[in-house]
C-alpha cells in the first residue's frame, strides 16, 4: 500500500513539475510572440530600414532613417496613409517640475500622428491633437504620479532638457505595454526638435514607421522605392540610398536590427519551445511509465475485482478515470504553483509576465487538451493490459511482464535519456559559448570604466571637466567620445590620397580625443597616439586636417601590407585631407555575431559620451567624487552613470536570457527523467526479486547483484547518449553559426554530458539495486 | 559434517514469540541421505534454510565441517555455502530470462571459474543428465520434470558436498518425481554427496537412509 502511495506521489510530482515548466515557458513564449500585437493597425504599419553607400562601396544597412523619408513618401506614394518619425536612439532627457528633477531614459519625440498610427491608449487628451503643437508633451500614468502625484497633469508645464524649455502637458497615456518594441514615459511633439526637422535624406538619426492604406501593398510599395530614390539622388554623385520596409510585427523576432527593446532572435523562441516540448514529453513518458508499472503491481486487485464480476470494460474505465483524476489534480496544482512562482520566474528572466496571460483562451484550450491526452494515453495502455489479465493466473501470482510492455517501457527510458543528454550537451555548449563571449579578449578593457552623458554645458567646458576628474588618483584617464568601444555605430568613408575618389570605402568611425586609446585600453601596434594638437587640428570647422588612427582591418582594406607601412600615409577621410598617425590592434566594436570591420578613430566636433577609467580601488568614493565635481559644473542635472561592462552585457541579452532559461529547464528535465528511471528501476527490481533471490542462493555477492541490476539500466542510458549526441552536435553547430566568433565543439563536451547522465542514472538506480541485493533471499523464494 | 545443537528460532508477531524451531539437535555424517518429514508449517523449510545458512537462528550452535557457522561473518558464510552447498527448490526457481545452459552455468559465475573451464563443466553435466539437446531452450519451454532436472543439474554443477532439497518433487507428477528421486539416490551413492531433503511423501522419504519427523518445530522421537 505504502509503495503505491510513493508511486502516486512520484507520479503527481513528476507530472506537476513538467506542467509548471511548460506553463512558465508557454507564458514566456507567448509574451515574446505577442510583441506589438496590440496595435489595431499592426498589419499596416512598417518600419523603414535604410541602406546607403558612397561611391559604389559595400552598402551599410540599419534601423535609422533621416527626417525626409516620411514627408517624401507621403507625397510620392499613394499607398502611404501616414507615418511617425521619432528619436529612438537618444532618449535620455532631463525633466523638471517644481523641485522634482530626474533624468528620464525613455523620452521620445514623435510626429503628431503617433496615437493614430499606434494603438497606445490615451486616458485624457485627443489622439489627433495632443502632439499637434510645438512643445507639447504626453506623459504616462506612472510619470504623471511621479511628478504630479494625484493632481491632474493636463495643462501643467514641465521643464525639459538642460536648457529647461517649457513643455505643456496635453495628455496622459496608459503605460506602455511590456510587449511593445517602443518604450516611452514621455512623448513630445516632433516639431519641438526645431532645427532637427529640416528635410534631408542624410543625418539618419531617427526611426520612421509608416502606416499603409492596405496591408497587402508592402511588396508593391517596396518595388517603387528604389527607382524613386535613384531619381532623388540624381544630383548626389556616387551616393546610393535605398529603403526597406519591415512589417511591424516582424521586427521583434525576425529583424537583425534592434528596436528600442532589444529584439529576440526567433531561433531562441524555437529553442525554448523545443525545451518546453521536451520537458512535457519527459513528464508524460514518466507518467505513462509509472502508471503502467503501478497498474501491474495492482494485478491482484484487478484479479479480485474480476472474480467479483467486473468485466473488461468496467476495469478499463476504472483505470481511465483514475488517470483523469490524477492528471486533473496535477493540472490544478501546477496552475497554483505557476501563479505562486511567477514573480520568481520574472526576476529570473527579467520579464513582467502576469497570471492573466494564462487566462488566454488558447492556453486554457491547450491545457485541457493536454489534460485529456495525457490522461487517456497514460491510462489506456495500463488499462488495456490490466483489463486483459486472466484472473486465475493473476491470483496465483503467475502474472508475468509481457515482452512488448517491457519493450515499450525501455524505449521510453531510452527516449527520455536521449532528451536529457541532448539538453545537457546543449547546455554545456551554450554555457561555453557564453563564457567565451564574456572572456574573449575583446581588444579593449571594459572593467571599471564609468560611462556618463555630457550635456552641452559640460561639452563646452570639457577641458575643465577632464582636469577636475583627473585630479583624483583613482581616476586613470578620461576621454570624450561618441561611442563606447563596446558598440561603434557611426561611419564615414576613406581613401588613400594616391587613389582617385572612386576608391572611397566605407568604414566605421568614432570621434575621439587624445585620451581614448588609453582610456579604453586599446593596443597601439604602430605609430603614435593622437596628440592634443592633432585633436584641435581635426575639429576645426574649416581647413581641418585629420590625424587618424585606424585598426588592422582598415589597414588591410586600404591595401598596406603592415601596420608600419601605413604610418604617415596621406589619406582623404570624409573628403578632408589627413594622414595616418597610428594603427591599433583589432578590437570588437560590435557584438561577436559579426566580424571586425575597418574602423577609423579621429577627432570631430560631436559626441557627448564621457568615459572615465578608474583603478577599481575605492570605487564608491571615486563615484561620489565624480558626482560632486559633475554637479559643480552642471548644477541642472543629477549625475547619472553606468559601467561599460553593463553595455557589453546588453549586446547579448537574448543569449544570456536564453542560456539561463535553458540551464534551469535542462536541470528540471534531467530530474524528471531520473524520476522516471527511479520508478522503472523500482518496478523492474520488484519484478526480479525472485531472480535476485536465486542468484544470491547460488552465491552471488551484493556487489555482483548491484552491478547486474544497474547494468541493464545503464545500457539504456548509454543508448540514449548514442542517440542524442549526433542530434545535439548538429543543432548546436547550427546555433554557433550565428556567431562570427565561436567555440569549437569538441569531444569532451559529449563525454562530460554522457558521464554526467550515467552518474545521475547510477545514483538514481543504485539505492534500489543495493537495497534489493542485500535483502534476504529466503523471503523472495518462499513458495507460498 | 553437520552438528546442530539446541537450535531455536522464533519470530515476533503481535508481541508474541512464535516458535519456528525449538531445541533442534541433529548430526549429519558425510554421505548420509536424510529425509525430513512433517506436515505444512512444521518447520521443514526453516530448518533447511538454517542448514543452508540462508536464515539465521536465535539460539544454539551450528557447526558445519567443524566451522562454527554462528560465529561466521555474512561474507564468509556466503563464501562457505556457495562452495559447499547446492539447493533444489520445489518451484525450481530457474531464471526465466536465461537458457538451460546459462542457468546451469550461473553458480560457476559466482565462483571465479574461468570461461573455458565452465564450458567443460557445464557440458559434462548436460551430458550426464541427457539434456544436451535442450541447452538453448528457456525454462518456460520445458516440462516440470525437465525443469527440476535442470534445477538439480544447477545444484550439483559446482560439486557441492551437500545438497538441500526442499520438496523437490512437490510440483511434479509421480513419474517425474520418481525420476528425480532416483537421481538423488544415484548422486548419493556414486558421488558420495550428502543429501537432506524435506518432503511430505513417505514414499520419497524412504529413499533416504534416515528419516527425521518434525512437528511444530520439534523433532519427534
Amino acid at each position: 500500500m505504502l509503495r503505491n502511495k510513493v508511486f502516486s506521489v512520484i507520479n503527481i510530482v513528476g507530472l506537476t513539475t513538467g506542467l509548471v515548466c511548460c506553463l512558465l515557458l508557454v507564458l514566456y513564449i507567448q509574451h515574446e510572440l505577442s510583441f506589438d500585437n496590440f496595435h489595431p493597425n499592426k498589419d499596416r504599419i512598417v518600419r523603414v530600414i535604410m541602406e546607403y553607400s558612397f561611391n559604389g562601396n559595400k552598402p551599410v544597412k540599419g534601423n535609422w532613417t533621416s527626417t525626409k523619408v516620411l514627408p517624401a513618401f507621403e507625397r510620392q506614394f499613394p499607398e502611404v496613409e501616414s507615418g511617425v518619425r521619432m528619436n529612438t536612439f537618444w532618449t535620455s532627457n532631463v525633466v523638471k517640475y517644481g523641485d522634482k528633477l530626474f533624468i528620464e531614459s525613455n523620452f521620445l519625440f514623435a510626429d503628431s500622428n503617433f496615437f493614430n498610427v499606434f494603438g497606445y491608449k490615451l486616458i485624457s487628451g485627443n489622439p489627433s491633437q495632443v502632439l499637434k503643437l510645438t512643445n507639447n508633451v504626453v506623459i504616462t500614468e506612472t510619470s504623471a504620479k511621479k511628478y504630479f502625484g494625484e493632481d491632474n497633469p493636463v495643462g501643467k508645464t514641465l521643464l525639459i532638457g538642460t536648457r529647461q524649455m517649457p513643455f505643456l502637458v496635453t495628455g496622459v497615456a496608459k503605460d506602455c505595454p511590456d510587449n511593445s518594441q517602443l518604450k516611452f514615459d514621455f512623448i513630445a511633439s516632433f516639431s519641438s526638435l526645431g532645427e532637427n526637422q529640416e528635410q534631408t535624406y542624410f543625418n539618419a538619426n531617427y526611426t520612421t514607421y509608416l502606416l499603409l492604406k492596405d496591408k497587402n501593398s508592402i511588396a508593391s510599395l517596396q518595388k517603387k522605392i528604389e527607382p524613386f530614390m535613384k531619381k532623388e539622388m540624381k544630383n548626389e554623385k556616387g551616393t546610393y540610398i535605398n529603403y526597406y520596409l519591415e512589417p511591424l510585427t516582424q521586427v521583434h523576432l525576425y529583424s537583425p536590427y534592434d528596436a528600442m527593446v532589444p529584439n529576440t532572435n526567433i531561433v531562441y523562441i524555437y529553442i525554448i519551445s523545443g525545451v518546453a516540448l521536451l520537458i512535457l514529453l519527459i513528464a508524460c513518458f514518466t507518467y505513462i511509465n509509472l502508471s503502467t508499472v503501478k497498474s501491474i503491481g495492482r494485478a491482484k486487485e484487478v484479479g479480485i475485482r474480476k472474480v467479483a464480476g467486473a468485466n473488461k470494460k468496467q476495469i478499463f474505465w476504472q483505470f481511465i478515470i483514475e488517470s483523469l483524476v490524477i492528471t486533473l489534480t496535477s493540472v490544478i496544482i501546477s496552475i497554483a504553483i505557476t501563479i505562486f512562482i511567477l514573480p520568481l520566474f520574472n526576476s529570473f528572466t527579467q520579464k513582467n509576465l502576469t497570471v492573466f496571460n494564462l487566462l488566454n483562451p488558447s492556453i486554457i484550450a491547450s491545457v485541457l487538451i493536454l489534460l485529456f491526452t495525457i490522461a487517456v494515453l497514460a491510462g489506456s495502455y495500463p488499462a488495456m493490459i490490466v483489463a486483459a489479465f486472466k484472473p486465475v493466473k493473476v491470483l496465483k501470482g503467475a502474472f508475468k511482464n509481457t515482452a512488448p510492455g517491457n519493450w515499450l517501457r525501455k524505449s521510453l527510458i531510452v527516449f527520455q535519456f536521449s532528451i536529457s543528454v541532448f539538453l545537457i550537451i546543449a547546455a554545456i555548449i551554450i554555457a561555453r559559448q557564453l563564457s567565451f563571449i564574456q572572456n574573449k579578449k575583446l581588444g579593449y578593457d571594459k572593467e571599471h570604466v564609468l560611462v556618463t552623458h555630457l550635456t552641452q554645458t559640460l561639452v563646452d567646458k570639457i577641458d575643465l571637466v577632464k582636469s577636475e576628474f583627473k585630479s583624483n588618483p583613482d581616476i586613470i584617464s578620461v576621454s570624450k567620445t561618441a561611442w563606447e568601444p563596446v558598440s561603434i555605430i557611426s561611419g564615414g568613408h576613406i581613401r588613400r590620397a594616391d587613389l582617385p575618389p572612386s576608391n572611397n570605402m566605407n568604414v566605421s568611425f568614432s570621434p575621439v580625443d587624445e585620451d581614448y586609446v588609453k582610456t579604453c585600453g586599446l593596443q597601439l601596434i604602430a605609430g603614435n597616439e593622437l596628440s592634443r594638437q592633432d585633436i584641435l587640428d581635426g575639429s576645426k570647422d574649416s581647413n581641418n586636417y585629420n590625424h587618424i588612427i585606424i585598426n588592422e582591418a582598415a589597414c588591410k582594406a586600404l591595401g598596406w601590407k603592415s601596420p608600419q607601412e601605413a604610418i604617415n600615409k596621406k589619406i582623404f577621410f570624409g573628403d578632408g585631407p589627413g594622414e595616418i598617425k597610428g594603427v591599433v590592434k583589432d578590437f570588437h566594436f560590435a557584438s561577436l555575431h559579426s566580424l571586425i570591420e575597418p574602423l577609423v578613430l579621429s577627432s570631430a566636433n560631436w559626441g557627448n559620451t564621457l568615459l572615465i577609467k578608474t583603478s577599481g580601488k575605492n570605487l564608491p568614493q571615486t563615484i561620489d567624487f565624480i558626482g560632486k565635481k559633475y554637479k559643480a559644473i552642471e548644477p541642472n542635472l543629477p549625475f547619472d552613470f553606468h559601467f561599460m561592462d553593463e553595455d557589453f552585457q546588453k549586446l547579448y541579452t537574448s543569449e544570456m536570457r536564453t542560456g539561463k532559461v535553458f540551464n534551469l529547464f535542462t536541470f528540471i528535465a534531467v530530474l524528471l527523467a531520473c524520476l522516471g528511471l527511479f520508478g522503472l528501476a523500482a518496478y523492474d527490481i520488484r519484478q526480479r526479486t525472485k531472480e535476485i533471490g536465486v542468484r544470491k542462493v547460488l552465491g552471488a555477492s551484493v556487489s555482483q547483484i548491484t552491478i547486474l541490476l544497474s547494468g541493464g539500466f545503464l545500457k539504456l542510458v548509454l543508448a540514449g547518449i548514442v542517440i542524442a549526441s549526433p542530434i545535439a552536435w548538429w543543432l548546436s553547430n547550427k546555433w554557433l553559426l550565428n556567431f562570427a566568433y565561436r567555440i569549437n565543439i569538441s569531444w569532451w563536451m559529449f563525454l562530460l554530458a554522457g558521464l554526467l547522465a550515467l552518474l545521475i542514472a547510477l545514483i538514481t538506480i543504485s539505492y534500489q539495486s543495493i537495497k534489493a541485493s542485500i535483502a534476504n533471499p529466503v523471503k523472495s523464494l518462499r513458495t507460498e | 559434517m553437520i552438528e546442530i545443537k539446541h537450535i531455536t528460532k522464533w519470530v515476533t508477531s503481535g508481541g508474541n514469540r512464535v516458535f519456528l524451531l525449538r531445541d533442534i539437535n541433529l548430526a549429519v555424517k558425510e554421505g548420509e541421505f536424510i529425509s525430513i518429514m512433517g506436515p505444512s508449517g512444521s518447520g521443514k523449510s526453516t530448518l533447511l534454510n538454517v542448514i543452508g545458512m540462508l536464515d539465521e537462528f536465535n539460539e544454539g550452535e551450528y557447526n558445519f565441517r567443524n566451522q562454527p557457522v554462528h560465529h561466521l561473518k555474512e561474507k564468509h558464510r556466503s563464501q562457505f555455502y556457495k562452495s559447499h552447498i547446492g539447493f533444489v527448490f520445489q518451484a525450481y526457481h530457474l531464471i526465466d530470462e536465461l537458457t538451460v545452459y546459462e542457468n546451469i552455468e550461473t553458480p560457476l559465475l559466482y565462483q571465479n571459474i574461468k570461461s573455458s573451464e565452465r564450458q567443460s563443466i557445464v557440458a559434462d553435466i548436460l551430458d550426464r543428465f541427457n539434456i544436451v539437446g535442450k541447452k538453448d531452450l528457456f525454462p518456460t519451454q520445458l516440462s516440470g520434470g525437465q525443469q527440476q532436472l535442470v534445477g538439480v543439474a544447477r545444484a550439483i554443477v559446482a560439486k557441492p558436498k551437500l545438497i538441500l532439497a526442499d520438496e523437490p518433487t512437490g510440483n511434479l507428477n509421480s513419474k517425474q518425481g520418481e525420476e528425480i528421486m532416483e537421481l538423488f539416490k544415484q548422486l548419493n551413492k556414486e558421488d558420495g554427496v550428502t543429501i537432506i531433503q524435506a518432503t511430505h511423501s513417505e514414499r520419497n522419504a524412504s529413499y533416504g537412509s534416515k528419516i527425521i519427523n518434525l512437528l511444530d518445530g520439534r523433532i519427534e522421537k
